[in-house]
């Protein structure tokens, strides 16, 4: 056991320790809490999601473990719902509103936009401080201008350089969650580099466009581009069965590459100081194929796989990260700061505007 | 006397050691290095809920933390029940069947009939404002003034009327307009107040068969006397909100698989919407003395416009409407 360590070794040099992230969840395990959670929820008419929430993210977090030790997600049930509920009378109220009246919906619609970034701050906040390892609590210190910054005016910046600026504007958000969160009393701290983005958006932009040329030419090649004027008439062709699946997977491909490239370089370069550093280091390719199972095996059982692929994506991930810790690691600790309130977090997920770092 | 090996935690900070819990009836004996450093009660502590894969967890009232690290240890002063039925294989087989058939149930029927429900309890002014809205929107973006000669214009609106009077319709909620339209093309569409509007191309291609006219008049009157716009903000608002209920935050390929589910879902909403107009307008037809036989005739027109027409293709879940060889037939049917 390597709990009771570091207090036998005394003022030495600081000696670091790579440990990996071991996941230990199973698939068949995990189908069975995923496959009740649903049932409760449907017959206690949603009652029950909240609880579902809870007990999944339990689940992923008591299976994750690193240096000997597990995450803890600490949420309660009660608090869940209470914030679940502010949301969805939220979502209902606005949904109406905008469908009913249009016009004054517009204003709705410009108050949700102005309460996005509140409500990432909220859930980044939430989440953070449901997670706990070593009994000490994560936290995110965002602010509302920052948030808004980011998250609002650099996007809609982006549009006026027709997406130039758009890879830096995902550099300063990443930057923004990055360097807002703490372990205990201990700040996150991330060098990214904006070239990186750049180099990764060039080379998503540079493969879909090698690829959607690819597959044109294999479909004028094959003599199948005519056949879409039958869409009209209700049949389905070879040429768009091929066109979808191309899609889809070209849209994979993208994803790989966009979330391994970047997530490596954020882990590679974020640290809590004198305590860990990260290494990521997801292949594309692999990722690429995981995601195309996991998408094929979706559709293919009607989301039954559902679980399995939460699963393996998982224990993909964590097999692909190292933590490099110091033996200091049972000094730190917990701030006081409490989280009492879901709404945001539950109100972001309804709106879908919540976030995660990859 | 149960002992339980594992990790204890102690308050507010990250300092851990291994430690060894022993429950004797309600009481909980925390020790270390084989001494005791700790005595409470069961109910003075926080007991983790059983969770299969998950190794159980006791929070102590100052802050404290014991974490099991032995998997074949359950707490069995912690019995859940949940914990035992997420393992149990008759449950999940169980619960494999039921969840797709309740889905169904609650989709299929629960939804439609709850926002049927509703909608009737909706005060009148909430059709006209999202009527006036809408229309307003509508006009100024993707409509443009007719071109029909004002003659033309005017049989038309006569038409609306002499139907309106005999069907002792109030001809001050329903207003017909004619517009040019780019967008729309052939087409005429219901607003929830009982603007109606037709366009220019559809009245030029039924222009020798104003019974034709009429009949999708009728149609688009049934929408705004069954409230199909109203239900189907009810339904899609209430099926989004299931959805996230039930499957929480669900990401990647289970959104995409979910949206597809809901836009498959919306359509087959408006499909039994579009059957229930065209069933109020054959009904109208009879009772204005007219043959339904005009609704098919309308229909076939659209049919003409379009060169082939495979049906029984899987095409049709995607389609907001239902097949148009099916609607002739049935107003063909309707007849006997």
């Amino acid at each position: 056991m390597e709990a009771n360590q570091s207090s036998a070794t005394p003022n030495e040099l600081p000696m670091t320790n790579t440990v990996p992230v071991i996941f230990s969840g199973k698939g068949g395990e995990f189908f069975g809490i995923w496959i009740v959670n649903i049932l409760l929820s449907i017959v206690t008419l949603g009652i029950y999601s909240a609880w579902a929430k809870v007990r999944t993210q339990q689940y992923f977090f008591a299976n994750t473990n690193v240096d000997g030790h597990r995450f803890s997600y600490l949420a309660n049930p009660i608090q869940i719902l209470k914030g679940r509920i502010l949301a969805i009378i939220l979502f209902i109220a606005y949904s109406l509103v905008v469908s009913f009246f249009p016009i004054a919906g517009l204003g709705f619609v410009l108050i949700m936009f102005l309460l996005s970034p509140w409500l990432i701050n909220q859930s980044m906040r939430f989440n953070l401080r449901m997670t706990s390892y070593r009994n000490v609590r994560f936290s995110f210190a965002g602010s509302y201008g920052e948030a808004f910054l980011y998250f609002i005016i650099l996007p809609i910046l982006s549009l006026f350089t027709l997406y130039l600026a758009m890879p830096w504007a995902l550099k300063k958000m990443d930057e923004y969650l990055c360097n807002n969160i703490s372990y205990g009393d201990k700040t996150l701290t991330t060098n990214i580099e904006t070239s990186q983005y750049y180099i990764t958006c060039l080379f998503v932009v540079l493969f879909s466009l090698i690829a959607g040329v690819i597959v044109v030419a294999v479909l004028a090649f094959t003599g199948q581009l005519g056949s879409f004027e039958s869409v009209e008439s209700g049949s389905i062709s070879v040429g768009m069965i091929i066109s979808m699946v191309a899609y889809l997977a070209i849209f994979n491909a993208v994803a790989a590459i966009y979330q391994a490239r970047i997530r490596n370089h954020i882990f590679n370069n974020s640290e809590f100081e004198a305590l860990a550093k990260f290494k990521s280091n997801v292949s594309i390719s692999s990722y690429a194929v995981l995601l195309l199972v996991n998408m094929i095996a979706v559709i293919g059982t009607l989301g039954f796989a559902y679980p399995w692929v939460k699963i393996r994506t998982a224990a993909f991930l964590a097999r692909a990260t190292e933590v490099e810790l110091q033996q200091n690691s049972d000094t730190i600790f917990d701030t006081m700061e409490e989280q009492k309130s879901s709404f945001g977090e539950e109100a972001a997920e309804v709106f879908d505007v919540d976030i995660a770092i990859i | 006397m149960r002992t339980i090996n594992g990790i204890y935690y102690y308050p507010a900070s990250s300092k851990a050691e291994s430690a060894e819990l022993q429950v004797t009836g309600d009481v909980i004996n925390l020790y270390y290095q084989q001494r005791c450093i700790l005595v409470t009660q069961v109910d003075n502590v926080t007991i983790s809920s059983t969770i299969p894969g998950v190794n159980g967890e006791v929070i102590f009232a100052d802050g404290g933390k014991f974490v099991a690290t032995d998997n074949q240890a359950p707490f069995d002063f912690s019995a859940s029940v949940l914990g035992k039925i997420e393992k149990n294989t008759a449950v999940i087989l169980a619960a494999v069947v039921l969840v797709p058939l309740l889905m169904w149930f609650c989709i299929s029927v629960v939804m439609p009939k709850a926002a049927s429900a509703v909608v009737l309890y909706l005060p009148d002014t909430v059709a006209e404002t999202m009527g006036e809205q809408a229309f307003s929107i509508i006009e100024s973006t993707l409509l443009k003034p007719s071109e029909l000669s004002e003659e033309k214009q005017l049989t038309i609106k006569n038409l609306w009327q002499t139907t309106l009077t005999q069907l002792e319709l109030p001809d001050d909620k329903f207003v017909l307009h004619i517009y040019g339209s780019d967008y729309f093309g052939p087409n005429a569409f219901a607003l929830p107040d009982g603007t109606v509007v037709i366009t220019d191309p559809l009245l030029k291609q039924l222009a020798d068969n104003p019974d034709a006219i009429l009949a999708i008049l009728l149609h688009e009157i049934g929408h705004v006397e069954n409230k199909h716009s109203l239900r189907m903000v009810a339904q899609s608002v209430s099926s989004t909100v299931v959805f996230a209920l039930i499957f929480g935050d669900i990401e990647g390929v289970g959104e995409v698989l979910l949206g597809t589910g809901t836009s498959l879902l919306q359509n087959a909403f408006s499909r039994d919407m579009e059957r229930e107009a065209d069933d109020y307008a054959l009904n109208q037809l009879i009772a204005l003395g007219k043959s339904p036989e005009a609704f098919a005739d309308a229909m076939q027109s659209f049919l003409d416009l379009k060169s082939d027409h495979h049906t029984d293709s899987a095409l049709k879940y995607f389609s907001s409407h239902p097949d148009i060889k099916e609607r002739i037939e049935k107003a063909q049917k309707f007849l006997k």
